[in-house]
């Protein structure tokens, strides 16, 4: 799976969420996607999400799924 | 020790103390694809998995249990069509069972892969089951057997069993399915933890034990304290104990337990049912023809066969009904069975289970009477229970499938009550009918898999006859994978049991010379489970099979042996020879003894069809010791271990019974004449995990069980598929080593996949004071480079289904996804948790993003109503920052639900911090007290510096030699670039350790001892002193100040006392407790006492009366006389009338009672507990009065 560029969170714009298609780090409206990516924990292919999907594989019917490692940037303070 | 002293080799390599790490390596990255690299590891549980696979193999134990168990009948009572006056006849029986592997259920029909694997019940939570079918079978009356196929429910399996899908697995697919390389198996899966089911000690079976005990002389008037018990032991590896009791008047009876009552019967009466026989034949049984001048022998034996006579009755039958009528109604016989038929099943199911037949079990019952007439004669000593040799082990399948069998019996039970509930209610019971059938056996519990389920997950055995265990909780553990070190020791641990824990005596624990090479001497934890919860030796095995004897009766009658059946027996046959507690004959001592050394000969060689691991236990005559005979055991639960058999220079089994009567050469040049057996390895007694402490001869004792404990607390590697576990709490260090001192069965045990602890240069300094008392200081470049680097892993799973407690699903995980409705609601929840909370669920499936960071109180997932919108937080919990390592989103069984469970683990970094423990592998035990900069460090001259320092205090009372050793060894290995052999015993006095690793020093050019000189490193001057450095293995511990440390200058205080609340958890304070408080006011610290428990406890001001010296009543005036609201006394006014009002004194309640006076109250600095304590007081009636003064 080719990797997303980084984006950053700005107000509006499209965060680096997998299959996100509203804003996501804005203040104040609520992100809006339809859908999810996640990664079944038996075959490793990719399985979208809907609202209201049951949590299997499509391909395998595989019943655990991982969620991706997040794209945003996730910043720490470094002490 | 071979002779090195000129040059300077590694000794010898092949499966050795080498690293070996090529091999590891390609192991690593290409897992073997036919067999394990280890199969010393697989050794080491097995125990669990062959007792497993033994009861449920075909026509394993489970087979012969259904067997057992047998048929059950009821009768409908009605009339018409009636043979035996009862009715119709119903009887029922289970013909067989099938337990399948773990699969998914027939609901799922979408599916491809249909198995499930234990790697998904870990991370689902869930637990590895396999489906139980029943086959039953019944009839009417004389009827065809009708079939029918009843699902008992989900059955938990054992990993690496039989019907798991791993059993047999190469390491190379176990890594396919998210196991370890090395995945041992031997443990159940339930709710996502890993249980098993601990080994327990129980008597020796089919062995009819002399037993002294003071409580059997309270079974009632005239028993006396001596005994003699048998466990008899059923195929099915179901037992039944009994006891023959010695009374005053010597007179014996004979006791047993069934459904956990107690019964007593002449044994007379139980000899007189088992065969047609009389009393000659009795007499001659017991007494051999060279008692019979024996009177006190005779004595005893005329009045047993005479106090019999009361009982008039004369023949097998007769006795047998007696028998029968008397407990019909305890053993639930169907009521068309005879008495007679009763009585011989009593003696099926009750005397002496082992035998089946009736002779066998006659002669048996005699030779116990035999040997309780020794006992009371003190010709023979009673046996000692507390010793390895008359114990055996209770291994976890057995007793699993135990309570099957009484399960799968009390189902059939079950079956038979519903019958008769049916009937008594009136529904109309037609046996014949498939519809009523049906209809009844729905309305019978079947879920047997559930009740092993619970027994599983919460170790309590509900059971109605108690499986003859002295104790109902505690049966399994969770095997935590804390580090590997741990794990292993779960599975070779045998308990005591737990009703030891409780006694006052200390004789069961103490260490006895009979378990020599099959229980651990030196690792078993010191404190309450001392001595009771003990280790298998690494060599011990445990019998899991009966072992083929068939040949073993004809070949010992053709060794000399007299027949059992021929009474009586010649006069000089006076030992017994038994087979699994059968006689199968009597000899003379002299041929007893040959008989045994013959039957060991042909077992080592292999011959005459003698089993290699019989157990031939030959108990020479003696002065007042141990009954004599020749005991053979082939049967399952003993202990055995392997020895060399010297005139054969075979390997040989023995077990603890005939132990104690070999001669067992320690090491070959001890070899005595006369020894027929010597130790292929002495550091074969040791534990797995005692083993691995190195040069453990060197030290003292009790430093080598120090270690033994905290190897199994040492922040280690737990294993290679964390990725795949969802265990609650994991630790991990991140930067293992390799250790450079290890003994070769670190090898064997490929430890190395497991590291345990890093090699760290060490100084024996006492440094800048900071090493005082147990302290160490470490290099902080060194915990810089990652020394002791840590991590702690903990799993969270957020169910929403527990919460929701409907079927259906009503809450739902994610934001935006709740009903438009709803939207406004969820839209403030959204802002109030971006401004509140440092970490944001800003993905629109409500969870955690991997890999962000979340402190106490961050919200981790967010959930909905989905009928009302309501929106809600998981939050997390911890006090230490995490960060989230993995999310797992878990489908139900079916995989049709949405999302209603989460599974989160949380990655917490402990690097070392001050006040964390670390510990050497010899019980030494420190804490880090400062991280010292690398500058200030001392330094060697070749500008080497320790990485750690201890002090050298921490030598001189524990005489932990072996970390000298260690140290100079470790150095040795790392300038040499070899690992070293730490085998304990490989030294003695003419080849010393010293010697040979100073050697090896020397040659790398440093000081022949091990010490060096050292250069301050603040001042750059040498020491005065040669300071000894070396590399020595450093565990990190799990003991960490960060769960440890708890301060607290106000808080949480208790709603009733007002005083601070206790427990770390709670924010709580720490007790000054009466000794505190003795040792402040002996130094004279009045004020601190007063500080400490009133000011910063639960100081409070009241007020009180001074007149009458009551806080309670004293009552604050409302609109009195005075302007300013005042606090009086209720009971010193007095009740005043409106025409007082305004007079001095005059006052008014909340209520508007009027009051004159009682306004001599002052406020007063009391404990709020005394308030308290004030009104319970008054609740009893007891006033409390308080001198005011001045």
């Amino acid at each position: 799976m080719q990797r997303e560029g980084y984006v950053p969170p700005t107000a509006g714009g499209s965060g680096g969420g997998a299959g996100r298609s509203g804003g996501g780090g804005g203040y104040g409206d609520i992100p809006r996607q339809t859908s999810m990516k996640y990664l079944c924990a038996d075959c490793g292919k990719a399985v979208t999400l809907n609202k209201g999907d049951p949590i299997r594989c499509k391909e395998c019917g595989f019943r655990i799924l991982y969620k991706e490692r997040t794209k945003r940037m996730v910043q720490f303070e470094a002490r | 020790m071979p002779s090195t002293k000129k040059s300077v080799v590694a000794r010898s390599s092949a499966g050795k103390a080498v690293f070996d790490t090529i091999n590891r390596e390609k192991r690593f990255r290409n897992p073997p694809t036919d067999k394990t690299a280890f199969p010393a590891l697989q050794d080491a549980i097995k125990p669990h998995v062959d007792s497993w696979n033994a009861v449920f193999k075909d026509g394993g134990c489970l087979h012969q249990a259904i067997q057992e168990i047998g048929e059950k009948t009821v009768f409908d009572r009605l009339d018409g069509n009636a043979e035996t006056g009862y009715g119709n006849k119903l009887t029922i029986r289970i013909a067989n069972y099938y337990l399948g592997k773990s699969m998914l259920s027939s609901r799922d029909k979408s599916a491809m892969k249909r198995e499930i694997y234990p790697a998904e019940c870990r991370e689902r939570h869930t637990s590895y089951r396999g489906q139980l079918q029943l086959e039953l079978h019944y009839k009417v009356n004389n009827g065809e057997w009708q079939k029918e196929y009843r699902d008992c429910g989900l059955l938990p399996l054992m990993v690496m069993g039989n019907r798991c899908h791993l059993e047999n697995m190469s390491p190379k697919s176990l890594v396919d399915h998210k196991e370890e390389s090395e995945e041992l198996g031997g443990y159940f899966i339930v709710s996502g933890n890993e249980k098993l089911v601990r080994m327990l000690i129980v008597n020796r079976r089919n062995y009819a034990m002399a037993v002294v005990r003071s409580s059997y002389a309270k079974r009632g008037p005239t028993y006396t304290n001596m005994g003699v018990q048998m466990r008899s032991v059923r195929p099915d590896q179901s037992c039944m104990t009994n006891v023959i009791h010695y009374l005053t008047d010597g007179n014996i009876t004979f006791r047993f337990s069934w459904r956990k009552r107690e019964y007593l019967v002449p044994v007379m009466m139980i000899l007189k049912a088992l065969v047609d026989t009389n009393d000659r034949e009795i007499f001659e049984g017991i007494v051999g023809l060279d008692q019979r001048e024996d009177t006190f022998l005779t004595d005893r034996l005329e009045l047993l066969l005479r106090t019999y006579k009361a009982y008039t009755l004369y023949s097998r039958h007769e006795t047998l009904a007696y028998l029968g009528d008397k407990f019909r109604i305890v053993m639930q016989v169907s009521p068309d069975v005879s008495d007679v038929e009763v009585g011989k099943l009593f003696l099926r199911k009750i005397v002496l289970v082992n035998l089946t037949d009736d002779g066998d079990k006659f002669r048996q019952l005699l030779f116990m009477i035999k040997k309780l007439y020794s006992l009371v004669a003190g010709t023979c000593a009673a046996d000692n229970v507390d010793a390895a040799q008359h114990q055996e082990v209770l291994l976890g399948g057995f007793l699993y499938g135990q309570i099957l069998k009484e399960k799968i019996e009390e189902y059939l039970l079950n079956i038979r009550s519903q019958v008769r509930s049916d009937l008594m209610g009136g529904v109309k019971a037609e046996f014949n009918s498939p519809q009523y059938m049906r209809k009844m056996l729905g309305k019978v519990n079947e879920r047997i898999g559930e009740s092993l389920h619970y027994f599983l997950s919460t170790g309590n055995l509900s059971s109605p006859s108690g499986l003859d265990l002295q104790q109902t909780t505690g049966f399994t553990v969770v095997a935590e994978k804390l580090n590997f070190y741990r794990y292993i020791s779960h599975f070779r641990m045998v308990h005591r049991g737990s009703f030891f824990a409780q006694l006052k005596t200390t004789t069961v624990r103490k260490l006895l010379p009979e378990s020599w090479g099959f229980l651990c001497p030196v690792h078993t934890p010191d404190g309450s489970p001392c001595g009771l919860l003990n280790h298998l030796a690494h060599k011990c095995q445990i019998a899991t099979i009966t072992s083929d004897c068939s040949n073993i009766p004809p070949l010992v009658l053709t060794l000399g042996v007299h027949s059992a059946k021929v009474l009586p027996v010649p006069a000089d046959a006076t030992l017994s020879v038994q087979l699994d507690g059968k006689i199968i004959g009597w000899c003379s001592p002299k041929d007893a003894r040959r008989v045994a050394d013959s039957l060991r000969f042909y077992k080592v060689e292999g011959t005459h069809a003698v089993p290699r691991d019989l157990e031939i236990g030959y108990v020479p005559i003696s002065n007042g010791g141990q009954y004599p005979g020749v005991y053979l055991f082939s049967q399952e639960a003993r202990m055995i271990r392997p020895v060399k058999y010297i005139p054969l220079d075979k390997e040989d089994f023995v077990g603890p019974f005939e132990q104690p009567f070999l001669n067992i050469a320690v090491t070959e040049p001890e070899i005595q004449n006369g020894d027929s057996h010597v130790e292929f390895d002495p550091t074969n007694i040791l534990s797995i995990v005692a083993n691995m402490t190195p040069f453990s001869d060197f030290n003292q004792s009790p430093r080598n069980m120090y270690q033994c404990q905290m190897g199994k607390q040492t922040m280690g590697t737990p294993g290679t598929a964390i990725r795949h576990r969802t265990d609650n709490k994991m630790y991990r260090i991140q930067t293992g080593q390799s250790p450079i001192v290890r003994a070769p069965l670190y090898n064997t045990y490929g430890l190395d996949n497991f590291p345990n602890g890093m090699n760290a240069v060490v100084a024996v300094i006492a440094y800048t004071g900071y090493d005082m008392d147990d302290a160490m200081i470490i290099n902080k470049s060194a915990h810089e480079r990652g020394f002791g680097y840590g991590t702690v892993y903990k799993t969270e799973k957020y169910d929403l289904a527990e919460k929701s407690k409907s079927k259906s699903p009503v809450l739902a995980f994610g934001w935006g996804w709740a009903p438009i409705g709803a939207d406004h609601n969820t839209l403030a929840k959204y802002k109030a948790m971006k401004d509140k909370y440092n970490s944001t669920l800003d993905d629109m499936d409500g969870l955690p993003m991997v890999g962000q960071r979340v402190v106490e109180g961050d919200p981790v997932a967010v959930y909905h109503n989905m009928g009302t919108g309501e929106t809600f937080f998981f939050k997390y919990k911890g006090s230490e920052g995490a960060f989230i390592d993995e999310v797992r989103l878990l489908g139900n069984d079916v995989g049709d639900s949405i999302c209603q469970a989460i599974s989160v683990k949380f990655r917490i970094t402990r690097s070392p911090l001050i006040g964390d423990k670390f510990s050497s592998r010899h019980g030494q035990k420190g804490v880090c007290s400062q991280k010292w900069p690398a500058i200030d460090m001392p330094f060697s001259e070749s500008g080497m510096q320790p990485d750690v320092i201890i002090n050298p205090h921490a030598f001189p009372s524990r005489m932990t030699i072996g970390m000298f050793v260690e140290s100079m060894a470790g150095k040795a290995g790392a300038l040499h670039g070899f690992a070293q052999d730490c085998t304990p015993f490989k030294f003695n006095e003419e080849n010393t350790a010293v010697e040979y690793f100073g050697h090896q020093l020397k040659e790398a050019g440093y000081n022949y001892y091990g010490n060096e000189p050292m250069y301050s490193g603040i001042t750059g001057q040498e020491f005065h002193a040669d300071i000894y450095l070396g590399v020595v293995y450093y565990q990190r511990l799990r003991h960490m100040v960060n769960d440890k440390y708890q301060v607290r200058s106000t808080g949480p205080v208790d709603s009733r006392t007002r005083q601070p609340v206790k427990g770390r958890k709670r924010m709580g304070g720490l007790r000054i407790g009466e000794m505190e408080r003795d040792s402040l006011l002996a130094h004279g610290t009045a004020f601190l006492v007063q500080d400490r428990l009133l000011n910063c406890s639960d100081y409070h001001q009241t007020w009180v009366c001074r007149g009458c010296g009551s806080f309670l009543a004293t009552t604050p005036t409302v609109n009195g006389g005075e302007k300013r609201a005042e606090v009086r006394c209720r009971r010193c006014a007095v009740k005043a009338s409106e025409f007082d009002v305004g007079k001095k004194g005059y006052w008014e309640d909340g209520l508007g009672n009027r009051f004159l006076g009682g306004n001599d109250t002052t406020i007063v600095v009391i404990p709020y507990v005394l308030k308290y304590l004030d009104v319970e007081l008054l609740a009893m009636g007891i006033q409390m009065k308080y001198d005011v003064s001045p």
